[in-house]
């Protein structure tokens, strides 16, 4: 699960996939804005098949936060 | 016929407006997933005959508006159906009737729940759907009573005001993702939920109007039907009144 997202992050946020790590933080990239961050909640929910919650979308504030709320709905 | 190879979710529909929607929907080629708050077996029935006679599929999905779990669990059947959505019309909504001073905080947060609340967390998730398809038309039913204001409905009227506000910022958020958004304002109509108004009262509406008689529920799921189309391809953040030209 944890390769696969990284690789849906490096691909919808369009950075290397070197630059996805845990630490990786909304708004603290240029490209992970509020509009990106909608691209990546799609990208996420059409990978796994999954429908995440209006919470959880506003929770989803970094990788180590997205891997938390991917395992959740899996 | 306007909607043909579409497919629409439409909540309210055991009744009035939403009803009528349906009905008109699924006779211009739209399939639908009509939303309901509870089960009801003539309902059911209704809508098996309606496909059968259209040539369409209808989906009775049934969720209370009051319930955040139940609204999520009959929003993932939508989803798990894994069929585009191409139209979200919000119908579902209530009022009662009660003087501002008389309107208590409990009934206030209960009408909004269901008409403001809801709406907003269906169309969330419904739009997340759209998003990815970069299409979508969203309409929701708010009042004219929104927008003048009405005697004894604070709590009808300020819901329906809130989902006139959200609705032209939900259309500028998501116009470029192709979705457009817009509502329609009903004035008078000839509903179970005007069956209840006094007939003086409505007499009083009717003598300001242009057009002098109560709306009929098929005249408001037409202006909402055209908001569906592609013929409405160019509005969006519009509010369309549908009130006889109240004054």
């Amino acid at each position: 699960m944890e390769n696969k997202l990284k690789t849906i992050f490096a691909t919808s946020l369009d950075i290397s996939e070197n630059l996805v790590t845990d630490d990786l933080r909304y708004a603290e990239i240029p490209q992970w804005d509020s509009v990106a961050h909608m691209a990546l909640v799609a990208a996420i929910e059409e990978g796994f098949d999954i429908m995440i919650d209006t919470e959880d979308v506003i929770d989803m504030s970094s990788f180590e936060k997205a891997k938390q709320i991917v395992t959740k709905y899996l | 016929m306007l909607l043909t190879g579409k497919n629409a979710v439409i909540t309210g529909c055991l009744r009035g407006i939403g009803k009528k929607t349906l009905e008109t929907f699924a006779e211009q080629g739209a399939n639908v997933w009509a939303c309901a708050q509870h089960a009801d077996e003539e309902f059911e029935k209704y809508c098996a005959e309606l496909a059968l006679r259209t040539g369409t599929w209808i989906k009775p999905i049934y969720f209370d508006f009051t319930n955040t779990d139940d609204i999520k669990a009959g929003l993932k059947a939508i989803v798990s159906d894994k069929q585009p959505v191409d139209v979200l019309v919000n119908v579902a909504g209530f009022t009662k009737d009660a003087i501002f001073h008389m309107t208590s905080m409990e009934q206030l947060k209960l009408i909004f729940e269901v008409n403001y609340f809801s709406q907003i967390l269906i169309t969330q998730y419904i739009t997340k759907l759209m998003m990815r398809q970069k299409r979508g038309s969203v309409i929701n039913i708010a009042s004219i009573s929104g927008i003048d204001g009405s005697h004894g409905q604070l709590a009808y009227s300020s819901s329906k005001a809130a989902l006139i506000g959200a609705t032209r910022t939900i259309s500028r958020e998501l116009a470029q993702h192709g979705i457009r958004v817009n509502a329609i304002a009903p004035g008078v109509i000839d509903t179970d939920m005007n069956a209840v108004v006094p007939a003086n009262i409505i007499a009083g509406h009717v003598k300001g109007m242009s057009i002098q008689r109560m709306g009929g529920s098929s005249e408001v799921a037409n202006a909402i039907l055209f908001l569906a189309s592609d013929l409405s391809s160019y509005m969006t953040g519009q509010i369309i009144r549908v009130d006889g030209g109240m004054k």
